[in-house]
């Protein structure tokens, strides 16, 4: 077995202000292991996105509390870091890919400026590299044009050639482990299998493993080598997907099984 | 093409309405200047030749026309009560309300930026809360307090006595720096505290958007995340207080800080102009003013395409 | 009435807007006493000599006709009230009226018309219109209050037309009209309820718009006509504190002063409690 490039103990989410609330994560623990791509699946409103944005230190303190025991990150434990520390993590050792490619650009610069800047933060590479470095990484993502692209605004762009915009992003600095959010979910479905396929290809190619966030239990049986099931903000599941399909242990699991069965028939 | 003409239309109305309150306030109800030009026991036939002559006999409909013909043909008369052509009176004190203005005008709005940025970093700590703070107390004290407060403790010799009461003998660099402090300091006090909250606002919304916590995911900077992009993505709103702040501020604020100080700009000849009801200049200012909001709409749509991609 | 409950535990909760209730109760209750007779009467008598030193006569001493300025700034309480509700008042009613109109026949020529009324008011300078209405209406005391409603009322107007569209299209809305319900009693018992949080908001900050506008508009010579204001007496000390006397200066603004913070805080606390979103950010 692979050793684990993250391991979280024990990572609970509440809001700051109504702590009497159900926790949108609660006490959250699972390993990723190095190379692997790990599923993490729940219905909708399971807590999914703020487990994710806990991890990457996201989440603000003035609205959210984040507690764990351990969110270690190879060597580094993630919880101590100083806010220049992580900001030198993120992005380059741990990126993560979001939900929503329509609003997750930043709809006044150029697409490749916003890939330039994550080469230049985390490289240090000046005005020429940085560009031919993201030309050759968005023609990585598949671009047939990467010069026009680089020149595009998000808002020029399909939905799925932003989300491969924000992949090149997240993969640039071929990152130890990346938290791709439902990448696919808004896109139509053949733009779907293309963008996965791509990230899960680039993946294996720099090594990195993926923590693939999914309600599609389809997708988890075709590119995840295990799954996580989460419910009501707590892991309830981890399995093996093939245990998983076979022998789902958790009310949770057998729903979501069902819904799959139903979304084919 | 279709764009701009509806652009155009709305500027027509726009102006045809405000020329036509401006019209029925100032002209039509407003004094009758008749007794003020005939000499005492003038006879009722000069009463009437006056009245002729300032056009008083005429229908509502026929004045209003020739008052538009007059301010389109920029036929703009001379005033009522100097006798000086219009066109001069307004070359004489435009450009004195302008750097009367300008700097208070432009330091309020940088300030407030400033402040609000600096807010939005800190949202939720102490110096936000001291920001606002601030903000409350310069909008709950009003203009005049301000103006008289600051002219008590700058000139005179009960406070530091820097700078002169009244007046605007302006003639080179070091004299307008002397004439323009006192009000400019007025104008940022009594701005800032709107123009912060204004702002702050706007950032605070920016920085709640998705985008953010992508360049966040991406490891930039809180200040790299403020300057770049915060600050690019509010200067839509940013151009909008700005742009059409500036023909209020420049009629409204003049018109306190010159009667105030007793400068001889904008604002002062045209609060004389309606406590004399002296039309002619009037007219002119009121138009000028319509004709100006629509520069201003059609200038700040180009800003908005310069500044926004998604606006083609 | 929950939710009315809840709002008002939120505004017991904030501290700052519970200050400023306080003080604007307190001016309130000033004002009462000036308008029963027991507060403030003595203002206009011209008895004492000019500009005399705080004392037991006068507490804040007095101007340069002699008159008491304690005496002044207490019965100014009650114009700023009648000022501050007159306008409040009328332009939060004529926005709510105008704006839901225009909301409910949204995108229509009684839209633009309205929008094109709020457009046109606000692109004439401010001082400039309540000038010009003070001279049509001469001498007339309430010109002032005219030309604040007349102008105030655009931002309330725009507000309520937006939330208006909002809320048409809601499920209760379309089967009021579904059976066959009046636009009109719609609009009155289903619509304009549901904006409520606009106008008190609107009407606090109305309110203080118009006392602060009712100083710049008394030391114009257009505010108020008869009686005293603060604005009166800042208009009044301009001449003073050049001549070294602050008594008149210091008591207006402070009076004014206070009401305005106390007054901004409530609104700052209503806006708050009903709008939690830019606080749950
Ligand atoms: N901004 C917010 N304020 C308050 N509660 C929130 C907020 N965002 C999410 N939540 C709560 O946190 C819980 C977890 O939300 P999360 O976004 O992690 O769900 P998710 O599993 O990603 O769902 P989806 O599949 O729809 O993306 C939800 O129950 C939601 O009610
Ligand atoms: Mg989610």
């Amino acid at each position: 077995m692979n050793p684990a490039v993250l391991t979280v103990r024990n990572l609970s989410v509440q809001t700051a202000s109504g702590p009497g609330q159900r926790p949108a994560a609660d006490h959250v623990s699972f390993e990723l292991r190095q190379g692997e791509v790990l599923a993490l699946v729940g219905e909708s409103g399971c807590g999914k996105t703020k487990t994710a944005e806990a991890i990457m230190g996201l989440l603000s303190p003035d609205r959210w509390k984040v507690t764990a025991d351990e969110i270690r990150l190879e060597g580094t434990e993630l919880t101590r870091l100083t806010p220049r520390e992580a900001g030198r993590i993120r992005g380059s050792e741990i990126s993560m890919v979001f939900q929503e490619p329509l609003t997750a650009l930043d709809p006044v610069f150029t697409c490749g400026y916003q890939l330039c800047s994550v080469f230049r933060r985390h490289r240090g590479m000046g005005r020429r590299e940085s560009r031919e470095s993201s030309l050759a990484m968005f023609g990585r993502v598949g671009f047939s044009d990467p010069e026009r692209t680089f020149n595009s605004y998000p808002h020029q762009l399909s939905g799925g050639m932003r989300q491969r915009v924000m992949i090149a992003m997240a993969m640039a600095c071929r990152p130890a482990v990346l938290i791709a959010d439902e990448p696919t979910t808004a896109l139509d479905v053949t733009t779907q299998a293309q963008v996965l396929a791509q990230l899960v290809e680039l993946g294996r190619a720099y090594g990195t493993a993926i923590l693939l966030i999914t309600h599609d239990l389809g997708v988890v049986a075709q590119y995840a080598n295990r799954a996580l099931v989460m419910s009501g903000g707590k892991i309830v599941e981890n399995a093996r997907v093939d245990e998983l399909f076979d022998r789902p242990r958790h009310p949770a699991t057998v729903t979501l099984l069902s819904h799959a069965a139903g979304a084919v028939n | 093409m279709n764009f701009a003409l509806r652009k155009l239309a709305h500027g027509g109305l726009l102006i045809l309405g405000v020329t036509l309150i401006s019209f029925s306030l100032m002209v039509w109800f407003g004094p009758d200047q008749t007794y003020s030009l005939v000499g005492k026991n003038a006879s009722a036939e000069q009463i009437a030749e006056i009245r002729k002559q300032l056009g008083y006999d005429q229908p509502f409909i026929e004045r209003y026309v020739s008052y538009l013909t007059d301010l389109f043909t920029l036929n703009l008369g001379a005033s009522n009560s100097s006798g000086e052509a219009v066109s001069n009176i307004l070359k004489k004190t435009i450009p004195v309300t302008i750097q009367l203005m300008i700097p208070g005008f432009i330091l309020g709005n940088l300030l407030g930026i400033a402040l609000g940025l600096l807010a939005t970093y800190r949202k939720g700590r102490w110096i936000d809360r001291l920001i606002n703070g601030f903000s409350v107390t310069s909008m709950s004290i009003s203009f005049l307090v301000v103006i008289i407060f600051l002219q008590v403790f700058l000139c005179t010799p009960y406070g530091l006595n820097l700078f002169p009461v009244r007046g605007w003998q302006v003639t080179g660099l070091s004299s307008y720096l002397l004439y323009v402090t006192v009000p400019t300091l007025s104008l940022v006090f009594i701005t800032v505290g709107y123009n912060t909250r204004f702002y702050r606002a706007v950032f605070v919304e920016e920085a709640g958007k998705d985008h953010i916590r992508t360049a966040r995911a991406f490891g930039a900077s809180p200040a790299s995340i403020l300057w770049r992009h915060v600050l690019k993505n509010s200067l839509v709103p940013i151009t909008t207080r700005f742009m059409f702040s500036i023909p209020l501020i420049v009629v409204s604020g003049s018109l306190l800080i010159e009667s105030y100080f007793g400068i001889p700009g904008i604002g002062k000849v045209t609060f004389d102009a309606i406590t004399n009801g002296d039309q002619p200049v009037l007219k002119a200012v009121v138009g000028l003013t319509a004709v100006a909001f629509i520069f201003i709409q059609v200038l700040t749509d180009m800003i908005y395409k310069l500044i926004d991609p998604r606006i083609a | 009435m929950g939710s009315d409950l809840r709002l008002w535990g939120q505004l017991r909760a904030d501290k700052a807007g519970m200050a400023g209730l306080l003080v604007v109760a307190a001016y309130f209750l000033l004002a009462v006493g000036v308008w029963a007779g027991m507060l403030g009467q003595d203002w206009s008598s011209a008895g004492g000599d000019r500009w005399a030193s705080p004392g037991a006569e006068a507490w804040f001493g007095t101007n340069l006709l002699g008159q008491d300025i304690f005496q002044r700034s207490i019965y100014s309480v009650r114009t700023a009230f009648e000022i501050g509700l007159v306008v409040s008042v009328l332009s939060t009613l004529l926005g709510a009226i105008l704006g839901a109109v225009a909301g409910w026949y949204g995108k229509t020529w009684v839209d633009g018309s309205v929008l094109w009324l709020a457009g046109v008011l606000d692109s004439i300078p401010f001082y400039l219109f309540v000038a010009a209405v003070a001279f049509a209406l001469q001498g007339k005391p309430w010109a002032m209050h005219v030309a604040m409603v007349a102008t105030f009322w655009t931002g309330t107007g725009r507000l309520v037309r937006a939330e208006v569209m909002k809320i048409k299209s809601r499920e209760f809305i379309l089967s009021a009209r579904a059976i066959g319900l009046p636009d009109l009693v719609i609009l009155a018992r289903h619509v304009l309820p549901n904006t409520g949080h606009i106008l008190l908001i609107q009407a606090s900050i109305v309110f203080v718009a118009a006392i602060k506008t009712e100083v710049i508009l008394s030391f114009l010579g257009l505010g108020v006509q008869d009686g005293v204001s603060w604005g009166l007496m800042l208009a009044e000390s301009t001449q003073e504190v050049l001549a070294g006397h602050f008594n008149n200066f210091i008591a207006a603004s402070a009076m004014l002063f206070v009401l305005l913070m106390g007054f901004n805080q409530l609104s700052d606390a209503l806006q708050d409690a009903f709008d939690p979103r830019e606080a749950a950010l």
